[in-house]
């Protein structure tokens, strides 16, 4: 077969193909996820999401389990969405009798929800000594000077200030002035909720009752710098911490789920297809020659398969992910040391019947050589057979690795929706009602697997000539 | 006998027995194998170069294994074959696929004798894949149309692109045929190919067979259990039964003045569609089934069926084949009281 030939063969087969609507859906479907895998540096919220999903730290800014932002549409209350704060407002001007500056930070936020943030958050990366304020401009002209913030000494360090643990004690000074002597007395500066009463009317009642005051606010931020030719603030910007959070939300771990969905694609599609594809390879082909050779060599090998069948997949996965390393390479190279064995049986029995057939008899009266009626004659028949075994192995090969992850034996340099779904169960996503955590994995799963089996089925049809309909 | 070189298949004496399957318990229990099924049981005969050869018999006569031994499909037990002159008897791998090229069969189930998932260009052009025939796909295209054209499946193009399923039998026993004239052989084994088409068309798959043979200067080897095809399409012809040849000759002497019992029975048995007949219901001289091949009669084994079969026939050594003249024999001891 020489290239023209090839790409003739293909062309054929996409004539016949395109004419299969499933086939087209599960290819549409194939190709969609490809795409993503693809774009995924751009499509990610969360950049470094393959690095980092085990890393608390990097999360630490979300809201722990919070609904998809889109809930907002549905709900009656709209819940304040997760958002970064970026480029702010910059302005300068010289410190009173010393060579030390002061740089004013400005950050707009709108605030339309009806119910406040949780918290928010500054971060910058700091380099000298800068000591800093932050306080807050309200839309309805007040303003509160929230806490003042130093760590001397830093040198290129990452610094974060939680406004919803650090400015209560300012926030209590702030709302004394408007609530009722009832909801003062029940009121102390350690259990207040310094955001919510940041973003609520300033009435009477806004302790107990905090209504939301909607329109622009100000968050300002004063840092000095003492020394200005060597201070240095780098990439500051506020976390404003939701109710609701991203595309798909977050689970209780305050990881964005949708983050971890788009890059467990590319975990999925390669330990299905290669699990599956591998596996059934091996198994048709060990099949077709323990049956076309027959004799000794079929008493052999159906010998070491009855073994390898014998073996249950997880003991022996459980042992050796704990002796090895286990990296996603080496999970996937022992299941398919099991899963070929899947379609032997079936693919033996139906070569025992197709080595008989006289097409086989004339094309050994050809000339032909057993290579060649094995992958000629024998496999193409038989392969298509498999497919809804190879389809079958996809989802189950995809089970397998999230069942070893359970048991903290996966790959934990990668993430996968079998481990999100077991950090759901562990978590108990069900009894919470967090849906968000536990049908975007599971759904994932059961599309993938509908994806084989639409592309098995149309691929079936054509390799099978005398299903089609005429 | 005539010159060598006119004889294009000779083969002598040849035997294939096949040994009852033995499981390892039974072998380690001590059980005796059973006897050997004697398929074909010592088979000689000449093929002569640009003939048609034609071996008849019921089923169970050992006719198709013969087929499958000169077509070096199944080993042989003994015996020895010469093609061209040369012994073939033993090949090695080389061997064994030039020894392909030249000779080339056609199977009976047109049906079953080809890949459903090849399409009739695809059947066509595995012997020159396998044959590793350097060409161009543009050459090799042309040489798939000129083979379909000798077989009148014209016009080419329409059919090359079809699965055999849309074919109906006597198409599909044309590309068979196509398949093995695209290499260019000297001999075609052609096992029962029309006893599965329709009547209607098994005149003209025989024409078109006749025909290539011919053109093209082939040798066949004419398997069949039909005798109302024979006369027509065959030179010369030898009777199977259960493994042996029992009559050999030129196919009109043979039919017109059969020898042997066996043959005799054959021929009567062929219904004649003459007015006035057709409800006639003939008696047959022979009854019963054949013999298996595990357990041949001893001495002429053809005793048991015979209806002339006298004790000398069953006590006496096994006949061996005997000339009467124009290249005509038999094996029949009493041929000349009968």
């Amino acid at each position: 077969m020489n290239l023209k030939d090839t790409r003739r063969a293909l062309l054929e087969f996409w004539n016949e193909f395109r004419k299969d609507t499933s086939g087209l859906i599960g290819l549409g479907i194939l190709a969609l996820f490809v795409l993503v895998v693809i774009f995924e540096p751009v499509i990610l919220p969360w950049k470094d999401v393959n690095r980092k999903w085990r890393n608390i730290d990097y999360w630490i800014d979300n809201s722990p389990a919070a609904p998809p932002a889109w809930t907002n549409l549905f709900a009656a209350e709209k819940k304040a969405v997760t958002t970064q704060l970026r480029a702010p407002g910059k302005a300068e001007s010289d410190m009173d009798g010393g060579v030390g500056k002061i740089l004013t930070l400005t950050f707009p936020y709108r605030f339309t929800a009806d119910k406040a943030p949780l918290d928010l958050i500054f971060r910058a990366t700091i380099t000298g000594d800068v000591p800093m304020t932050f306080s807050v401009q309200r839309p309805d002209g007040t303003g509160i000077e929230l806490v003042s913030h130093f760590e001397p000494g830093l040198a290129n360090q990452g610094i974060r200030v939680t406004l919803n643990n650090e400015a209560n004690a300012t926030t209590f000074a702030f709302v004394k002035d408007y609530v009722s002597e009832a909801d003062l007395s029940s009121l102390n500066s350690g259990s207040l909720e310094p955001v919510t009463l940041i973003f609520a009317k300033g009435e009477p009642t806004m302790a107990s009752k905090p209504m939301a005051l909607k329109g622009d606010y100000k968050l300002i931020v004063k840092a000095m710098l003492i020394d200005p030719a060597t201070a240095v603030i780098a990439d500051p910007h506020f976390v404003v911490s939701g109710a609701v959070s991203g595309v798909l939300g977050t689970d209780d771990m305050k990881r964005d789920i949708f983050s971890g969905l788009v890059a467990g694609i590319k975990w999925a599609l390669l330990i299905g297809l290669m699990t599956s594809a591998i596996s059934v390879f091996v198994g048709v082909l060990y099949g077709i020659t323990s049956a076309y050779y027959g004799g000794v060599v079929d008493s052999a090998m159906q010998f070491i398969y009855q073994i390898v069948n014998s073996m249950p997949l997880l003991p022996v996965l459980i042992v050796v992910s704990a002796i090895f390393k286990p990296s996603i390479w080496f999970i996937v190279l022992v299941m398919v040391l099991f899963f070929w064995t899947g379609s032997v049986m079936t693919v033996r029995s139906m070569a025992l019947q197709i080595k008989e057939e006289t097409y086989v008899e004339a094309a050994r009266a050809l000339g032909a050589k057993n290579s060649r009626i094995i992958f000629r004659h024998m496999m193409p028949i038989l392969i298509p057979y498999s497919f809804a075994s190879m389809a079958l192995s996809v989802p189950s090969a995809i089970v397998y690795e999230s069942t070893v992850s359970l048991l903290g034996l996966g790959d934990a340099t990668i993430v996968t929706w079998g481990q999100i779904l077991h950090d759901a169960m562990a978590g108990g996503a069900v009894l919470n009602g967090v849906w968000w955590w536990i049908i975007p994995p599971g759904l994932s799963i059961a599309i993938t697997g509908m994806t084989f089996a639409f592309l098995g089925f149309a691929m079936d049809k054509i390799l099978h000539p005398k299903l089609q309909t005429r | 006998m005539e010159d060598h070189t006119d004889i294009i298949l000779r083969v002598e004496n040849l035997k294939k027995h096949f040994e009852p399957h033995q499981s390892i318990a039974q072998a380690i229990a001590g059980q005796k194998k059973r006897k050997l099924v004697r398929a074909v049981d010592g088979v000689s005969f000449e093929i002569r170069r640009g003939e048609i050869f034609g071996l008849i018999g019921e089923s169970g006569s050992g006719k198709t294994t013969a087929g499958k031994l000169v077509m070096k499909l199944i080993p042989q037990t003994s015996g020895r074959m010469f093609f061209d002159g040369e012994d073939v008897t033993s090949l090695g791998k080389a061997e064994l696929i030039a020894y392909r090229r030249k000779v080339q069969m056609i199977f009976q189930d047109p049906y079953a004798s080809m890949n459903p998932r090849f399409k009739i260009r695809d059947v066509l052009e595995e012997p020159l894949i396998i044959h590793k025939i350097k060409a161009s796909r543009d050459e090799r295209e042309a040489m798939i149309v000129q083979a379909l054209t000798e077989v009148k499946m014209t016009p080419p193009q329409d059919f090359m692109g079809r699965w055999p399923h849309m074919l109906s039998g006597g198409q599909r026993q044309r590309v068979s045929t196509a398949r093995t004239l695209i290499l260019n052989p000297k001999m075609l084994v052609a096992d029962e190919p029309v006893s599965m088409i329709d009547l209607s068309t098994r005149a003209e798959i025989l024409h078109m067979m006749k025909d290539v043979q011919r053109d093209l200067g082939l040798t066949y080897l004419y398997i069949t259990h039909d005798l109302s095809t024979t006369r027509y399409f065959t030179d010369r012809i030898a009777v199977m039964y259960l493994g042996r040849i029992v009559e050999m000759g030129r196919a009109d002497d043979i039919i017109d003045h059969p020898l042997h019992p066996y043959t005799r029975a054959l021929i009567d048995a062929v219904p004649e569609p003459e007015s006035g007949k057709v409800h006639v219901v003939k008696e047959l001289p022979i009854s019963g089934e054949i013999p298996s091949p595990a357990h041949i009669p001893p001495g002429c084994r053809f005793h048991t069926r015979c209806p002339y079969a006298k004790p000398e026939c069953s006590s006496l050594p096994e006949p061996e084949l005997e000339d009467v003249g124009m290249g005509h024999f038999h094996a029949c001891r009493r041929y000349k009281e009968l």
